[in-house]
């Protein structure tokens, strides 16, 4: 507590990202929290279960909470279900959820009708490079969703999404599939071996045969994003 | 008197040397009845002299004296017993009893010893009809009486009596004494079987009173009409005396009519064995009642084995079979065809049905069934046959249901130790990796992006590339053992992210929101397109395969169709078959339809409520 105390401090700041974590590994808790305040993220609190996160999001109002799919005590869906919850109480934290395998049908419920500031990740991606990328992103309401999710969108996914999609070239679809994962422009430039422009490019040809309004640049990514992952 | 009924005994068995061969050859009875019509048609001839018109006449005489010795012979040829030689014999004696008539002295003299022969004859076949013999003690005393007085004490009246026609034995004349007290006697004695034959009615069973009815009926109107005749006046009286005639003569053709009866008793027996083995076990019960005629009947089975049935009833915890197996020790009593304890009533008589040296049932039955004995043990008898049948069809359904049920739990257990190692996969093993790879992550980035050993750099990042292996596999793993989103989010997300997860080009059919579903239910479907779609991928060639699940009616039907290059086979040594006991302990069914070129559908059929 005094640890989060300090860390509430300092991240008030440096204008860190204030994070909330829960998950029923203590040890997994505690190596996370290590990992995101080396990075320059508060850690305000931490929870073993989805009532703990619930009460510490409700006292801390964090930029975004990191969730555990499963938690006591069934060890089914809790994680997934406090999230939907927070998301609906809290829409201006963002909701990170992380489990060990990804289901496309949990990712309907999750993201709902908004993919503003929610991210759904294997639970390996803790300990890749992206990772506190995609905290920051969630929390400063942005999206970030697993590759892995990506092909099985595709590849399974309803009638009506594939249909949607089919008015989009084979290069715009792999934009598309970067920007659902939160990367920038510049970051899909480098990720396809493209310039910025052309991205910028693909990214303007989207949001037209999509025919997505004409709002803010972030507002449509978002809206790209979720046609994208949505439309059942 | 006890001389008496010994002689009459001792005259019994003399008729019963009679009834050796009649019984036996089917001659013996039309032999004697031929006999005695020679025999009284010499009576008749000799007797013609004295008839009086208005009561006895020759053709009068003769057609009941034919008619017994006629309808006899025809009961005997339908129905053997002694029924026909009774009837016979009343014949004969009613012939012996005219002699009496004879206006010569001899015949008539003759006739005096025998005039009272007819009725105990017919006291006798009153009494042991329809059977043709006697059944209880009071019966036997009466007609043993019955002979004693009309075959010896009349008889050794006959010095004293003194007639119309020379008596050439008179001694004295002591004829009205002997008129007045046989009279007396015929009053007690008419009293006496009249008792006896109302009782028997009261008793008696619907089916058995079908068999009386001709010769009570007969017998009253006759009674009533003989009762009347004296006290009448004369005009009336003589119109009372054409009926009692008419009685008389028919009552010979009631016997037969009886007699036949009791064979059609039996054709009903027949009947029964007939429709039986097409009856439910529900209707066994109305069959058997309607054919003894009693509507209370009711078949008790005997207790089945209570751990048998404790263990065929599915559901059979620790706790409920250790129960039912104390219940087995305890006493074997009676069950109705649901299996509800039967306890017989005060007023029940219980008949078992044997079948060999096991009791196959019991009836429960009304006493008065037993004076029907003949039909009670031809039903009894048929009902055995189906009874057994019944109890070893519940026996080996009982055991079906038992080997069924427990295929069900072989496979819920099965799901359960799968659904177990998935969540001990995730929650253990694969929790643990990714902490591991998380805290190397953190001993990598104190390490610092330019660590001062490079080679241990390395070796953490190898370290780690190795975990993130271990981790795939892993994930992969637990899905091959059970996915989680079948547990987690039902049949239909859990068939998409089957056909995300598959290389080859997967449409799950969409179909409206599958309800909620049995565990053991969406497993064994999910396992069956994860088989088939697997098949399909390596073998098939297929450009699309298709899945479709659909709820119809109470069962859930799941299709895997694919284009390919077909010929597959069930039979073939694919997965698939493994999977069809899976379906069958399920209730279920799994076919493959397979034509070279055409491609092959595989589809699963399964109720959604189990066995």
């Amino acid at each position: 507590m005094t640890a989060a105390a300090t860390a509430t401090q300092n991240a008030s700041a440096a204008g860190a990202t204030r994070v909330v974590l829960a998950d029923d590994s203590a040890l997994f808790r505690t190596a996370l929290a290590d990992l995101l305040e080396r990075n320059g993220c508060a850690v305000l609190a931490q929870a073993g279960d989805a009532d703990g996160l619930l009460d510490a999001v409700e006292r801390c109002r964090p930029d975004v909470a990191v969730v555990d799919i499963r938690m006591p005590p069934a060890q089914r869906l809790e994680g997934l279900r406090a999230a939907v919850l927070l998301r609906r109480r809290h829409p201006g934290t963002g909701t990170l959820l992380l489990s060990q395998h990804l289901e496309v049908a949990h990712l309907d419920d999750l993201v709902g009708d908004s993919a503003r500031g929610v991210g759904y990740l294997l639970k390996d991606r803790v300990s890749g490079p992206d990772f506190v990328d995609a905290v920051r992103r969630v929390a400063a309401g942005g999206c970030a969703f697993d590759p892995e999710i990506v092909p099985l969108l595709a590849g399974g996914g309803g009638r009506r999404r594939r249909d949607e999609l089919a008015a989009l070239s084979a290069r715009e679809r792999q934009v598309l599939a970067l920007m659902a994962q939160g990367r920038s422009n510049t970051a899909i430039a480098g990720e396809l071996h493209l310039t910025t422009r052309t991205v910028e490019t693909h990214v303007r040809s989207i949001f037209q045969r999509l025919a997505l309004p004409d709002e803010t640049e972030h507002n449509r990514r978002v809206l790209a994003v979720l046609t994208y992952l949505r439309s059942v | 008197m006890a001389r008496g009924v010994g002689i009459a005994a001792r005259r019994d068995r003399a008729w019963g040397w009679h009834t050796v061969d009649p019984v036996r050859g089917r001659c013996g009875i039309p032999v004697l009845a031929g006999a005695g019509a020679v025999f009284g048609a010499l009576v008749l001839w000799v007797s013609d002299s004295g008839r009086d018109a208005d009561t006895t006449t020759t053709t009068f005489s003769g057609l009941v004296g034919g008619l017994y010795l006629l309808t006899g012979t025809v009961a005997h040829l339908r129905r053997p017993g002694r029924l026909g030689l009774r009837m016979v014999i009343v014949g004969i004696a009613w012939f012996a009893e005219d002699l009496q008539v004879s206006v010569h002295p001899v015949p008539h003299t003759a006739g005096l010893f025998l005039r009272s022969a007819a009725s105990a004859c017919l006291v006798h076949l009153l009494l042991a009809f329809p059977e043709g013999r006697l059944r209880a003690r009071p019966e036997r005393v009466l007609v043993g009486a019955v002979y004693l007085i009309s075959l010896v004490l009349v008889p050794l009246g006959v010095p004293f009596y003194r007639s119309l026609t020379p008596n050439l034995l008179l001694v004295a004349d002591h004829s009205r004494g002997q008129d007045a007290l046989i009279d007396g006697v015929q009053v007690v004695f008419a009293v006496a079987v009249g008792v006896v034959l109302t009782r028997r009615w009261i008793v008696a069973t619907p089916p058995a009173r079908r068999v009386l009815a001709p010769v009570y009926g007969v017998g009253l109107v006759g009674s009533v009409a003989s009762l009347l005749h004296p006290v009448l006046a004369t005009p009336t009286a003589m119109d009372v005396n054409e009926v009692a005639h008419l009685a008389t003569l028919a009552l010979p053709v009631a016997f037969l009519a009886g007699a036949l009866r009791v064979r059609l008793g039996r054709t009903a027996v027949a009947d029964l064995l007939l429709a039986l083995p097409r009856q439910p076990p529900a209707e066994l019960r109305d069959l058997l009642a309607r054919a003894l005629g009693d509507p209370t009947l009711r078949i008790a089975y005997p207790r089945p084995d209570d751990a048998g049935r404790g263990a065929a009833s599915a559901s059979a915890s620790a706790s409920a079979s250790a129960s039912s197996g104390a219940g087995a020790g305890g006493a074997v009593g009676f069950v109705d065809a649901d299996g509800r304890p039967l306890v017989p009533g005060p007023r029940d008589a219980v008949t078992p049905v044997r079948r060999g040296p096991r009791v196959v049932a019991a009836l429960l039955h009304d006493p008065a069934l037993r004076a029907d004995h003949h039909v009670l043990h031809a039903v009894t008898a048929a009902a055995a046959l189906e009874l057994d049948n019944q109890r070893l069809a519940a026996e080996v359904r009982a055991q079906l249901a038992e080997v069924r049920a427990s295929r069900v739990r072989i496979v819920a257990a099965a799901d359960e130790q799968r659904r177990r190692l998935e969540r001990d996969l995730h929650d253990g093993a694969q929790q643990q990796v990714v902490t591991t790879s998380l805290v190397l992550r953190l001993a990598r980035d104190r390490l610092g992006p330019e660590p001062s050993d490079p080679e241990l750099g390395a070796l953490l990042r190898r370290a780690a590339d190795g975990l993130d292996t271990a981790l795939t596999e892993l994930r992969e793993l637990a899905r091959g053992i059970h996915p989680a989103v079948l547990t987690e989010a039902g049949l239909l997300p859990a068939l998409r992210a089957l056909a995300a997860r598959s290389a080859y080009p997967v449409r799950v059919v969409d179909v409206p929101a599958l309800p909620a579903l049995p565990d053991r239910v969406a497993a064994t479907a999910y396992f069956v397109a994860a088989e088939a779609v697997t098949n399909a991928a390596k073998h098939a060639h297929a450009g699309e395969i298709h899945v479709h699940a659909r709820v119809h009616g109470d069962r859930l039907l799941v299709t895997v169709a694919d284009d390919g290059v077909g010929g597959a086979d069930l039979d073939a040594g694919t997965g698939l078959l493994g999977l069809r006991d899976r379906v069958a302990a399920l209730d279920g069914t799994l076919a493959v339809h397979s034509t070279p070129g055409t491609g092959t559908s595989v589809h699963a059929d399964l109720p959604l409520e189990g066995p």
